[in-house]
């Protein structure tokens, strides 16, 4: 299971991406972590080089909050990511917001998986609750 | 006398050949009714057999070297990357193509020397399908290359005749791998030289490989600085008659991802002053600035249908010109060179012998102004001796 990760904007939190890219390695997962201050179509293209079943974008310091208008738009110009599974995860805001509130906003921007200020394991168990949902790996296996 | 003076240099242009030994240097227009071969032994004969075989070191640029189609599957990834290879191969980018946008691109009339196919870690596949097979149909081409993702290179080779398979440009970590496909591209420029039947009879006057001469201009600059007062960072326009070739600094690019050399280069195939003239007035004429330029250097249009050396000076400093023009941050291309930050401009090739440092500084001057709203005036280094093109044949 292929997993392209990083984090999107004008964001140089470079400690929460490279816990994110181990954890995700431990878990059995194939990562490609493009790091810091990443554009969102370079996050898109490399799905599409890489062939990769998920896209997981970190943000920490609320910029996901502007660049997450774009996802729609952007995404309806590639022709390969319909199945693609959509998740963020960080600190989604700025300021302080509720957290409801949030997570739809984020499910609205095309997100299948919103975790804001959420323990990273607790995420992680997210996606792998919506892979064995869409039949896309047993209980057991990832990789 | 030291070995390195010993040598003949021999640099055979689209226009003119330039012969340097111990003696000093010659300069002959070609005779164009007149193999390359025969042109040279005629007019230089003697000086020629005067040298061992391996004594002499000949360059070329008569071919104009060679254009490509990219076909890619991302713009960040493996359309950059191979844009950047081919790029800094001196080879000339006619489109680069999306491939799943591949229904809404035109098809290149020309003959496109080589197209390019790229896209896909290795751990993907499956990227490719009939639309591009299809589309390759219909397309004129010599050569044709794979260097994307390996899953797929056996599937690529049985539907594409004579495809060369390559390894992937993309690494695991989705960085640029960049030896191969540079070394094939370098490589078939240079069968591209060897292959023209009027340079394959210069092997019979030299025993070392022909060279082509944007890249023994590029293998001078490191030690340009023995020979010219250059300051850094610096440019060198190369203007001929058939091609274009600009040699710049890296710290002139905001973003270059291959890092092998320290200077790159750019080779414009049809932008010269003699067999490019055509096109270079078509360029001239479809550039919004080029009147009031005209205007400045006080001429009309009715310059580009005459026949008289004002007529190849004004031309060579549209050249001067167009080729900054295409450089700036006024035009968006593929690479954008920081003009601000230039502290010399060195002009070599045939321009030199036509036009005066005062006749460049008024093109620089206004395209700085015009263009860059600048006072920025770059110190011009004329090389007109060929001093650079000898002292990278001697490296």
């Amino acid at each position: 299971m292929k997993v392209v990760t990083g984090v999107v904007g004008n964001d140089i939190h470079v400690v929460a991406n490279r816990l994110i890219d181990l954890s995700l390695r431990a878990r059995g997962y194939d990562v490609y972590n493009l790091g810091v201050n990443t554009h969102l179509q370079e996050f898109f293209d490399a799905v599409v080089e890489t062939g990769a079943e998920v896209l997981m974008i970190s943000s920490l310091n609320g910029e996901a909050e502007g660049w997450g208008r774009e996802v729609r738009l952007l995404k309806s110009k590639y022709k390969s990511l319909d199945d693609v599974i959509m998740m963020i995860g960080g600190n989604l805001t700025v300021g302080s917001g509720n957290a409801e509130d949030i997570v739809a906003r984020y499910k609205n921007y095309g997100f299948d998986i919103v975790c804001h200020q959420m323990d990273l394991n607790t995420g992680l168990d997210m996606l792998q609750d919506l892979l064995e949902a869409r039949g896309l790996v047993s209980e057991e296996a990832i990789a | 006398m030291s070995e390195a003076n010993e040598k003949l240099l021999i640099d055979v242009g689209s226009t003119y050949f330039k012969v340097a030994s111990p003696e000093g240097l010659e300069q002959h227009f070609r005779d164009f009714n007149s193999d390359i071969f025969d042109d040279l032994m005629n007019k230089c004969g003697d000086t020629v057999q005067r040298f061992d075989k391996n004594d002499v070191h000949i360059c070329s640029s008569a071919n104009g070297g060679l254009s490509t189609l990219i076909i890619g599957v991302t713009r960040s990834f493996s359309l950059k990357y191979a844009t950047n290879i081919a790029f800094n191969s001196g080879i000339n980018i006619i489109d680069t193509v999306l491939y799943q946008d591949l229904e809404d691109y035109s098809v290149p009339g020309e003959l496109i020397d080589v197209v390019i196919i790229v896209g896909g870690a290795n751990s993907h596949k499956g990227l490719f399908s009939d639309d591009l097979f299809a589309y390759l149909k219909q397309l004129t081409y010599s050569n044709i290359v794979f260097t994307g993702c390996e899953h797929d290179a056996e599937y690529m080779n049985s539907n594409i005749d004579n495809l060369v398979v390559l390894p992937n440009i993309i690494d695991d970590r989705l960085h640029i791998v960049e030896e191969h496909l540079k070394e094939y591209l370098t490589n078939l420029y240079q069968q591209d030289i060897e292959g023209k039947e009027d340079i394959k009879h210069l092997y019979d006057i030299t025993g070392n490989q022909i060279f082509s001469t944007p890249y023994i201009v590029n293998r001078a600059l490191p030690t340009i600085e023995s020979r010219f007062s250059v300051a850094n960072p610096f440019i060198l326009l190369d203007i001929g008659g058939a091609t274009t070739d600009i040699h710049y600094s890296k710290d002139l690019v905001e973003e270059n991802i291959v890092t092998e050399n320290e200077f790159d280069r750019l080779v414009f195939k049809r932008l010269g002053v003699y067999k490019s003239k055509q096109s270079l007035i078509l360029a001239a004429q479809g550039n919004e600035f080029v009147y009031e330029l005209l205007m400045h250097l006080k001429v009309t249009e009715n310059i580009f249908q005459e026949q008289s050396d004002k007529a190849t000076k004004i031309l060579m400093q549209l050249a001067i010109f167009l080729v900054l023009y295409k450089m700036s941050h006024h035009r968006q291309s593929y690479i954008n060179l920081k003009l601000l930050t230039i502290n010399s401009i060195v002009l070599t090739g045939g321009i030199t012998k036509v036009l005066t440092v005062e006749d460049i500084e008024t093109i620089i001057v206004f395209f700085y102004r015009k263009i860059l709203t600048s006072d920025h005036k770059p110190t011009v280094v004329l090389d007109d001796n060929y001093d650079i093109w000898t002292l990278g044949a001697r490296v």
